[in-house]
């Protein structure tokens, strides 16, 4: 029986997780590693490494070996990320055809999809193994301010993976979707700083529907910025100590960033770091020179604070757009390697005037939540189970459960669980064992959600428990029965309810409402945006607008459309050309095409039109330049990933 | 009745309806009335509430809950909803109609080639289209410039000119 996954394609790091008999596990792959880099490196033997191996792999031949690419998936070759990135990044990118990026290893051009796909394809091999059956279907995150182009590009890179991707989903949702509902109507913030994207989320939970209000976010923002400016210092310092300058030598730079990170980690568990590097500066006749480079953790947070506060200005752009003030936020949580450091969770409390929740490890927090947006979205024949209801989290997953996490931020008025020693195995060969361990939890201490701990439901109020679905039955170990169970609130009734509300047999099951990140224009006259679709729209949604001809006998009709906020069409991301051609000839401004526009539940835009007069939808061809694969290219695509087999193990 | 057939009834049935009936509120519900609407309306109507059913349902779901989608975004914005409610009166349910109006067709689809009649200024106004295109309004603006000194009469084309040199202005403040 195949099973679908959840994975967080992350600029640094990358994690599947599944959701297996009601509880939602990271899956391990055979290092007993939960979370492998997004590093794929191209051996000469014509097979790619994925993960731990190919990170290796990054100093001994950096030019083959390909790294955060999911800063530049989806950007086009003029774009200043790609162009920036092409200065920073060790290996080879060149511009591809439809003014596209392409990365070179070993001669070979591959598009940005196509290492992606890579990386993909090592974690539905990470995925089969953990769960010891085919996996073909994925729910995958993006960034929630991703554009149109980049989600469109990591859906393709799913494709090539072999994986039928069931929904493109938010990062900031999936990780609300992990951490569940604490009370019966809350309102939450999750703060998101990862690698290479920064994004804020503001949801509304009511009754198990989750409403994305507003998301802002930065693509271009993460904690590998703070490695780049400790990289930086240590140029400096390198220079100044040493007349050595690390930028000269192939690599370089590169090394300094990888012991910019572990300076930024170090730095989040202790106050003060050394750092000592026998290997770089080259002293007399072959030998090397001893380097030691100190740096506090002022010193760090100093350097960070422009990056820092770049995330919070983020925060009140989303605020502004949901019309909140901080204070009217019940919970903020904590998602992303990046928020580790003190300073994040303590300028997030101070601008939120709350402390934030780190609950589930950051890490693998958005993996959880696409697990679970996966299993309730699997409808395979083959299965052998209705979707859990209520998925509890795998006890490695909490973040107080990590002793090698630094010490986690306080959490009030909220118990943290300590497992049950007798009920938890405590060998390292145990821990690590299939199939996952569950919290024995007492029931009364089950959260409503997907039993993260929460306060007990007061008996004044059961409804705070949603009732148990019929699909999902109560955990066999529930040893008291359940509370008695309010009567469903009829708020509405529509027209031919009695049919279709069988059809919503789930209903207790979480429900996400997510919104399109950015709004959707069509250029005018003077180079201005026209918004069909604003930001922060909830999605399905569309809209319909009306275009005539100019010409007589005209029989095509051009537009461009862009995702962005500026007013100046030039400045956000064009998305394409339509093109609405085969039109009848007719005289001018006789024909009107209908053209709706749609953001699917991807975020992703769907075009189609249609003649109002004939009411022929297919009176127009669309083609939306650039956004689309051709089939021919996708061969191609195909064909490549095929004549690299991955390297396991 | 199969579940398609139900819904689809009810998707016909949305376009005689006003955006306060559509989610079943009171004209004079508010905000969280009109949410807690919403919410309700989409266990039974969103398409992720629809994968155990055949996919046209989960098409046709689709289509319903963007009508919800289209009715609560203007209900829960004042300004929207003050606009909405005045053209309500007149009979007109949903704000931004679906229908193409009868209005003369956009100016922005018309390329400056097709406003050009001289054979020198349809040469300018290619090349100041192409520009455009490419986002390059300061070159565009020259090229526009070349074929309005062809073409001196032609108001269609001055007016672009006009535009664009508002465009060059807002870009450089």
């Amino acid at each position: 029986m195949a099973t679908a996954v959840g994975i967080d394609l992350g600029t640094t790091n990358t994690v599947v997780a599944a959701v297996r008999d009601e509880v939602v596990t990271t899956l391990a792959d055979s290092r007993r590693e939960r979370i492998f880099p997004s590093v794929v490196s191209f051996h000469p033997s014509g097979s790619v490494l994925v993960g731990r191996n190919a990170l290796e792999r990054r100093l001994i031949d950096a030019p083959n070996t390909i790294y955060s690419i999911k800063r530049l998936i989806g950007r086009p070759w003029d774009s200043p990320e790609v162009q920036q990135a092409r200065k920073q990044l060790p290996f080879e990118l060149r511009e591809g055809p439809k003014a596209g990026t392409v990365v070179v290893a070993r001669g070979e051009e591959l598009t940005l999809p196509e290492i992606s796909a890579f990386v993909l394809r090592h974690a539905k091999v990470v995925a089969e193994a953990a769960l010891g059956e085919p996996v073909d279907r994925a729910v995958i995150t993006v960034p929630a301010n991703f554009n149109d182009l980049q989600r469109a590009a990591t859906k393709t890179a799913g494709g090539l993976a072999g994986l039928d991707v069931m929904r493109i989903l938010n990062e900031p949702t999936a990780a609300a979707l992990a951490y569940g509902q604490d009370q019966a109507r809350e309102r939450i913030a999750v703060f998101d700083l990862g690698g290479g994207t920064f994004d804020v989320s503001l949801l509304d939970l009511a009754d198990n529907v989750f409403e994305v209000l507003a998301t802002a976010g930065d693509s271009a923002l993460g904690g590998d910025d703070i490695d780049v400016i400790i990289a930086e210092r240590m140029v400096e310092d390198l220079l100044a100590k040493h007349r050595f300058d690390a930028r000269t030598m192939p690599s370089g730079f590169a090394r300094l960033r990888i012991l910019g990170e572990q300076m930024k980690c170090a730095l989040s568990s202790s106050e003060e770091f050394q750092l000592e590097v026998d290997d770089l500066v080259p002293g007399h006749r072959g030998t090397s020179v001893k380097w030691r480079f100190r740096m506090t953790r002022p010193e760090l947070e100093w350097a960070a604070l422009v990056i820092v506060e770049r995330t919070l200005t983020v925060c009140q752009r989303a605020l502004e757009a949901a019309g909140l003030v901080p204070s009217q936020l019940d919970r903020i949580i904590l998602v992303g390697g990046a928020t580790r450091m003190p300073m994040v969770a303590r300028k997030v409390e101070q601008f939120f005037g709350r402390a934030p929740i780190v609950r589930v490890n950051p890490d693998e927090v958005v993996a959880l939540g696409a697990a679970i947006q996966a299993d309730l979205l699997d409808r395979s024949p083959k299965r052998s189970q209705p979707p859990a209801a209520n998925p509890r989290i795998a006890e490695q997953s909490f973040a107080s459960a990590r002793p090698s996490t630094p010490p986690s931020f306080e959490v009030p008025d909220l118990p943290i669980i300590q497992p049950r020693p007798s009920s938890i195995p405590r060998s390292k060969s145990e821990r690590t064992s299939d199939p996952p361990i569950e919290l024995d939890l007492d029931d009364t201490m089950l959260g409503p959600a997907f039993g993260l701990p929460v306060l007990p439901p007061l008996p004044a109020l059961p409804s705070r428990r949603p009732p148990p679905s019929r699909s999902a039955p109560p955990p066999a170990r529930s040893a008291s029965p359940p509370p008695p169970i309010p009567a469903t609130r009829g708020l509405h009734k529509p027209a031919t309810s009695t049919s279709i509300r069988r059809g919503g047999k789930k209903k207790k099951g979480p429900l996400l409402i997510d919104v399109t990140p950015l709004s959707l224009s069509v250029e005018t006259a003077g180079g201005f945006c026209d918004i069909l679709i604003d930001a922060n729209m909830p999605i399905p949604c569309d809209r319909t607008r009306s275009f005539g001809t100019a010409k007589d006998g005209q029989t095509s009709v051009h537009l461009r459309v862009a995702q962005g906020e500026s007013k100046r069409f030039a400045d956000n991301t064009l998305l394409g050309e339509l093109e609405l051609s085969g039109l009848r000839a007719a005289p001018r401004g006789a024909i009107e095409i209908a053209v709706t526009f749609e953001i699917d539940a991807n975020g992703m835009l769907k075009v189609r039109a249609r003649d109002t007069r004939t009411g022929n939808e297919t009176a127009a061809r669309i083609q939306l330049v650039g956004a689309q694969v051709e089939a021919a290219d996708l061969a191609a695509m195909r064909a490549r990933q095929a004549a690299h087999p991955l390297e396991t193990g | 009745m199969p579940i398609s057939d139900a819904l689809l009834v009810f998707c016909q049935s949305l376009d005689a309806k006003s955006y306060y009936e559509i989610l079943g509120v009171a004209r004079n519900a508010d905000s969280a009335a009109i949410q807690e609407a919403f919410h309700s309306f989409s266990r039974v109507y969103h398409p992720d509430q629809h994968v155990d059913s055949p996919p046209d349902a989960m098409d046709i779901a689709s289509d319903i809950f963007k009508r919800a989608v289209e009715a609560y975004r203007c209900l829960s914005r004042p300004v929207n909803r003050e606009r909405y409610d005045h053209d309500l009166k007149r009979g007109r349910l949903r704000l931004e109609p679906g229908r193409p109006s009868s209005a003369p067709p956009p100016a922005d689809v018309r390329t400056l080639e097709t406003l050009a009649r001289t054979l020198e200024g349809i040469a300018f106004a290619q090349k100041a289209d192409r520009l455009l295109a490419a986002g390059n309004l300061a070159d565009a603006q020259v090229e526009l410039a070349n074929a309005c000194k062809w073409e001196p009469y032609n108001h269609e084309l001055s007016e672009r000119l006009h535009l664009l040199y508002e465009a060059l202005e807002l870009s450089s403040s």
